[in-house]
């Protein structure tokens, strides 16, 4: 069919959703977008697109956009509209009001891995030079934080160690908590591929996902673990490689520190895990961990790509340090093929997690309490830096509870909705006194906020995305940003206003101080970029084009040796009991991308109308409960409801939900459990009880601010 | 200088930046990690992980807890916490094992 509108322009740009960053070309007709086509020459997706980058843009000129500033001195006053100048006056002196009266560590900031790099830096230089504090975090502390801990502990940097195409030399490919076809279709596709011309397939996931079977995917074998065993699975498989003497012992003896190996070797070795111990408590075939073991060990090239089913555990870096031991072990890094690499659910993850938006580490994972590396920072930004730690996301929540935390600037998140424990998060949120939440649409964050700067989508503005491949890539501006300013420039606003001198002519010039001040991305410039497309980090005067391939010669570690973490196991204290027998677990779908901001305010919402849950025939039957009913799930924190439905992709004794609708509040109900290390949230282990219930009419909920929307609108 | 005298002497009156039952559980789950570890180094590697992640207020809650007694915290999570107080440990801080 003809296409009835003729584009008249078209700018290459970057996708917003997934950790893919697949290239488009975004076509405009009268200043609008009305086509997005997946570029041929975009190296992370070669042309392939999914059903949300081709198909979900619309929502950049919903309605719902808010397109002026709003101040309110309560959060039970009404919205008042206010000029650019007045908001950001406003949350300038609020502060400044705040620190004076309360300390200088009072306030922090949030950044989103739905920024671009030069926003999550810029947001990172606000706190830590305006602010004059480390309360910088970013919401990859709620997905991928133990993955920069449990890699760097293990090979030296928190990132993917290979380029996507290398998956097409790989003879075994490990899946563990990720859904690549769901959450990262176009490689997805790529995986599916490979697979066609042989490579074997091992999953571990609790759900029979479409990565276990599907058309052009059938797992060679899939251990559907108990959620909340891992760790003990994964020592289990490494028990098999240290025993049956399956690692690669010139690898480990050449590339990595022989004695710390010996130290794990020694701990997984120990009978008590064993496939025959540790099946069992999994609820698994020993034989088929064995299995595991020998097909991973044997390669010849195996490749690990892992999710947050990984991630968001109470021993969450344990897990990711579990996948770092194995690879080493065996030999499996350093090549084309092999590696170790995580897949990002949000299209910046990874750039979030290179650019400082931690309140421990600056750009390029340096200690704030190194003093040669704050020496840096300080002398380029011309102000002494605090060499303490600050607080992390979960942490500002509760000292927000405690009086000690007051304000806080958040740029594209929603932690209402996305964060753990939404009772708790609520009631951190109303006691602070001045949240500044900058957004494209009144989020459920809103709700608690006291002054909302509108921002601007990927569409609007410049920058770049660092995908989950280390690809820097630029973001281009295809449209005026719809309430006037793009995110960085509201930002450099905010600086000025708080008291610091800011001025960039454009983004290029931020992404040039990254440049300077972060050694991986040396090389990095908005010219290189036009010139080559787009690179992967590390880029520096030994690789001026970018790095496809991490550790081929060392690791990124002090003597440049591989290493091995102690990773016993301890069961989490969420667990199941007669009150609440079933564990419920969280995930995604392939038509919506995370909180559903975007993507519901879109025609993809005609594929998932709604959240329900999966429950498995057994469960249901003993409750009653038949397909589409309403049911309501229950657990230490609270209750939500939702339609059931009736799944033999889970096991008896697990129920399964997505998290894409705010109505469904599915944040109610997990916990407040954490990983050690990182506070991630264990979103994937929750002891419920489910029943049902009467029909939930539509529109019953009685949330007043859901005007707000309308009234906007 | 202990880096604990820093910011909130005369936030005394308050109660800790955080909920120290939060703490506790926090700093226990962090010595269940390393618990693995010979003793020496399974206490280096929780001062590590304290002095590098924890943020100065929520380890002072953390060593005024200890001063009373420290009720509810393991004994290395003890030990490792009072490691913060020498200067000598003071040293940067790093990824990887616990250095012996």
């Amino acid at each position: 069919m003809a296409n009835p509108l003729k584009p008249e322009n078209s700018i290459v740009t970057t996708c917003a959703y997934c950790g893919v960053g697949c290239s488009f070309k975004a076509e405009t007709h009268k200043g609008r977008v009305v086509r997005m086509i997946p570029w041929k020459s975009g190296k992370a997706n070669h042309g392939h697109s999914c059903v949300k980058g081709r198909f979900a843009f619309d929502y950049y000129n919903h309605p719902d956009r808010v397109r002026t500033p709003m101040i309110r001195r309560s959060i039970d006053d009404p919205w008042q509209e206010v000029s650019w100048e007045t908001a950001i006056q406003y949350a300038a002196s609020e502060f400044r009001r705040i620190q004076s009266q309360h300390g200088q560590r009072s306030i922090g900031a949030i950044s989103s891995s739905r920024c671009t790099n030069e926003e999550i830096f810029l947001v990172q230089k606000l706190a830590r030079a305006v602010m004059g504090n480390n309360n910088i975090d970013n919401c990859a502390r709620i997905c991928h934080s133990p993955t920069q801990f449990g890699m760097s502990a293990t090979v030296g940097w928190g990132a993917a160690s290979q380029h996507f195409d290398s998956i097409l030399k790989a003879d075994v490919i490990l899946v563990v908590g990720v859904n690549l076809t769901e959450g990262h279709p176009v490689f997805g596709s790529l995986m599916k591929r490979r697979i066609r011309e042989g490579a074997k397939l091992i999953v571990i996931d609790p759900r029979r996902t479409e990565m276990v079977t599907s058309p052009h995917c059938q797992a060679t074998i899939h251990l559907a673990l108990r959620p909340g065993t891992n760790v003990a699975v994964l020592d289990s498989i490494a028990h098999v490689v240290v025993r049956e003497k399956l690692y690669n012992e010139a690898f480990v003896r050449g590339r990595c520190e022989w004695p710390e190996f010996e130290h794990w070797a020694a701990l997984v070795a120990d009978d008590r895990y064993s496939p025959e111990v540790i099946g069992p408590l999994a609820g698994l075939n020993p034989e088929d961990i064995r299995r595991v073991a020998r097909l991973y060990a044997g390669g010849p090239n195996s490749a690990i790509y892992y999710g947050l089913g990984v991630t968001e555990h109470s021993q969450g870096s344990t897990g990711v340090m579990c996948l770092g031991n194995l690879a080493l072990a065996c030999g499996m890094l350093g090549r084309e093929g092999v590696g170790v690499n995580p897949m990002r659910g949000q299209g910046n993850v990874q750039g979030g997690s290179c650019l400082g938006s931690w309140p421990h580490v600056f750009s390029g994972y340096r200690f704030v309490t190194d003093p040669e590396v704050r020496g840096s920072f300080e002398r380029d930004w011309g102000v002494p830096l605090d060499d303490e730690p600050g607080l992390r996301l979960p942490n500002m929540f509760d000292a927000a509870l405690t009086g000690h935390f007051r304000g806080m600037y958040i740029m594209g998140e929603d932690p209402v909705q996305s964060d753990p424990n939404q009772t708790h998060v609520i009631a951190a949120m109303r006691n602070m006194e001045c949240v500044v939440l900058q957004d494209l649409f009144l989020n459920e964050t809103s709700k608690y906020a006291h002054v909302f700067l509108p921002g601007s989508s990927s569409l609007e503005k410049e920058g770049t995305f660092t995908n989950a491949e280390r690809r820097v890539n630029r973001v281009r501006k295809v449209v005026e940003p719809l309430a006037g300013y793009q995110d960085w420039e509201v930002v450099v606003m905010l600086m000025n206003a708080m008291g610091y001198p800011a001025k960039y002519a454009h983004a290029g010039e931020i992404l040039d101080e990254v440049a300077r001040l972060s050694p991986a991305y040396q090389g990095m410039s908005f010219p290189l970029l036009e010139r080559i497309g787009s690179a992967q980090w590390p880029c520096d005067e030994n690789a001026p084009e970018g790095t496809e391939v991490l550790h081929t010669v060392k690791f990124p570690r002090a003597n440049g040796l591989g290493t091995f973490m102690l990773t016993e196991y301890v069961p989490t204290t969420e667990r199941t009991n007669d009150q609440f027998p079933l564990l419920l677990t969280t995930g995604r779908i392939l038509s919506q991308y995370n909180v559903g901001t975007q993507t519901r305010r879109t025609a993809n919402s005609l594929w998932h109308p709604e959240d329900v849950l999966e429950i498995n025939a057994e469960d249901a039957a003993v409750r009653g409960i038949h397909n589409d009913d309403w049911v309501s799930i229950t657990s230490r924190f609270g209750t939500i409801r939702l339609r059931a439905r009736l799944s033999a992709r889970v096991n008896p004794g697990i129920v399964y939900t997505t998290f894409h609708h705010a109505k469904s509040k599915a944040n109610i109900v997990t916990s407040d459990q954490s990983d050690w290390a990182t506070n991630c949230p264990e979103y994937k282990v929750t002891a419920v009880e489910v029943l049902r219930i009467q029909p939930v009419l539509e529109n019953v909920s009685a949330n007043t601010e859901h005007l707000t929307e309308e009234v906007i609108a | 200088m202990s880096l604990h005298q820093s910011q909130s002497r005369a936030d005394n009156a308050n109660p800790p930046v955080i909920d120290i039952d939060r703490l506790i559980l926090m700093a226990n789950q962090i010595g269940d990690f390393f618990a693995p570890y010979p003793p020496i180094r399974r206490q280096e590697g929780l001062r590590n992980h304290l002095r590098t992640y924890w943020e100065p207020r929520m380890r002072e809650a953390l060593l005024a807890h200890i001063e009373c007694g420290g009720k509810g915290l393991n004994a290395d999570v003890i030990a490792a916490a009072q490691l913060l107080n020498q200067a000598d440990a003071e040293q940067k801080g790093y990824y990887g094992p616990p250095k012996a």
